[in-house]
């Protein structure tokens, strides 16, 4: 699992108001190298909850993501910084681990890079 | 066409770039200093599905429709749909790889640098099929989703009835070949208005649904129509079949149905030994097996009383006079079925039959096929979305949906 669709997923067990972002619980880590394409990180960027990459990418052992959501002159032209996020949100792999729902503590597991979203019949 | 249109939306001139390319030699864990925690394992779903089916029993009051969520999956669908995908995943992947060229069209006129979301993926023929975009593939299929993330794609399990997304973040949705295998048309509805609901204001929709309307008619000779008897048990809220008259029926009484009943169709038609089809309106995957006849339908169901004689009558002639719940078959070669443990268990349980002379294990899948205007009228009570296309291609009912865009003031 990335981070680009960790930022996406959310917890939808019946009743849950608060199901996004996951927290992650990191057992294996890898990364993948994949092709920089700054103008897909700029698309992108629109669309991402820039707190929960931030610490989805510190649960993965990246820190190196600057705390507050950078701006349009930053994404225009910083490509230090575009090569960070391209990492974070393209490069990292949960091979191992788990997605824990912020509200209900409900632990999705993941596991050779899957995530396993299905709900238990009391949940839906 | 509305495909014309979209091709003329370029947001930017993208290369196409690999978002699955690994460098192998950059390959590396990363020691995380967090705590290793218990990780849990998809081994339990696993277990489950391979379990001795128990008998199915519905109480009378479960079956108001208050009590049982829309999201709740029916036995019909756990038994014939998940179980068998996930004991033949690997054989039906390898059966699926000519690409449909009218998903493949939509897929190529979106922007370069969309992220697309394919609900009920498979195998993952259409992952990464437009190399600009990125594509977020699920299933409810845990082996079929193997398939994929060994090929590399981003892909999680999850239910098309009820995504694990929040809203607006996908640029555009598909779903090829996924709703018929949905037993209420409420549980069809939702899955619409979930891929409406993940993907941004003005994003497309594509979806595709086997016919009630075949191409070819023979192909309907060599699927089983649903006995009353079994829409009864396991068809839930939003059939014609849970309508208020029939639910409140007491001598509706809907009674355990042991396994073996599965079979009593073959058992009753002695004459005509059950052979069936991998029927595949996809016509690039032509099947090897063309011959067969067809099996005596059962109309008669010997569950229901008829007390209520009008009300029976009433759905019985509903169901008969729109027939689209069918079995359709697959066989799955017995060397191949060694390979999944779980036909082991499925024929031990009913759920799958051998055929030695084909030397496979027949499964059957649960189909709702759509008759003309079914998908278009569906969708169009999904609030936030129009119709922008639809038409008929190689025995599917198709639609293009467009999200509403945001209000410009």
């Amino acid at each position: 699992m990335r981070l680009i669709t960790h930022n996406m997923l959310s917890c939808n067990i019946k009743g849950v108001t608060n199901g996004f972002p996951l927290r992650i619980e990191a057992g294996n880590v890898i990364e993948k190298e994949v092709e920089f394409n700054p103008d897909f990180l700029r698309h992108m960027f629109a669309k991402l909850e820039w707190k929960a990459l931030v610490e989805g990418a510190r649960s993965m052992g990246y820190a190196e993501l600057p705390e507050d959501s950078p701006d349009a002159a930053v994404l225009e032209s910083d490509e230090a910084f575009l090569k960070k996020l391209h990492h974070a949100l393209l490069e990292l792999h949960l091979e191992e681990g788990a997605l824990v729902c912020p509200e209900t503590g409900r632990k999705f597991p993941v596991n050779k890079g899957i995530p396993n979203m299905l709900l238990h019949e009391d949940e839906v | 066409m509305i495909l014309d249109v979209l091709r003329t939306i370029r947001a930017r001139n993208l290369q196409s770039f690999g978002f699955y390319s690994v460098g192998s030699s950059r390959m590396r864990d990363i020691k995380v200093k967090a705590d290793p925690r218990e990780v849990l394992t998809s081994s339990d779903e696993e277990e489950e599905a391979v379990q001795v089916i128990e008998s199915v029993s519905i109480r009378e009051n479960e079956v108001s429709s208050s009590s049982l969520s829309v999201k709740s999956t029916p036995e019909i669908e756990k038994k014939y749909v998940h179980r068998v995908y996930d004991a033949i995943a690997p054989h039906f992947s390898s059966t699926r790889f000519a690409k449909w060229p009218k998903v493949a069209a939509f897929l190529e006129s979106l922007p370069s640098g969309s992220v697309i979301l394919d609900a009920g993926c498979g195998n993952g023929k259409y992952l990464g099929l437009n190399p600009s975009c990125f594509f977020i593939g699920c299933d409810i299929s845990h082996p079929l989703i193997k398939i994929c993330s060994d090929k590399g794609q981003e892909v999680l399990v999850a239910d098309a009835v009820n995504l694990p997304y929040r809203e607006e973040f996908g640029d555009a949705a598909i779903s090829i070949a996924v709703l018929h295998h949905l037993s209420t048309e409420n549980r069809r509805k939702k899955a619409i208005e979930e891929l409406v609901r993940v993907v941004k204001p003005g994003g497309f929709v594509l979806i595709t649904v086997w016919a009630a309307e075949q191409e070819d008619t023979s192909l309907l000779t060599k699927w089983t129509p649903l006995s009353a008897k079994y829409v009864e048990e396991w068809v839930g809220p939003g059939s014609p079949m849970n309508s208020p008259r029939v639910r409140n029926n007491p001598f509706f009484s809907l009674e355990s149905i042991p396994e073996t009943e599965v079979s009593t169709k073959e058992q009753k038609a002695e004459n005509s030994p059950f052979i069936g089809l991998e029927s595949i309106p996809e016509s690039e995957e032509s099947t090897k097996e063309h011959k067969g006849e067809s099996i005596i339908p059962e109309t008669k169901s010997s569950i229901v009383e008829q007390k209520d004689e009008k009300s029976v009558q009433d759905s019985l002639e509903a169901l008969k006079k729109s027939q689209q719940e069918y079995f359709v078959p697959w066989h799955l070669p017995y060397h191949r079925a060694e390979v999944s443990g779980a036909s082991a268990s499925a024929l031990a349980s009913g759920l799958a039959k051998k055929d030695d002379r084909k030397g496979a294990v027949v499964y059957n899948r649960y189909y709702h096929v759509f008759s003309e205007g079914e998908l278009e009228r569906l969708a169009s009570g999904v609030g936030n979305a129009m119709i922008v296309d639809r038409f008929y291609d190689k025995s599917n009912w198709c639609i293009v949906l467009q999200k509403a865009a945001l209000n410009q003031d």
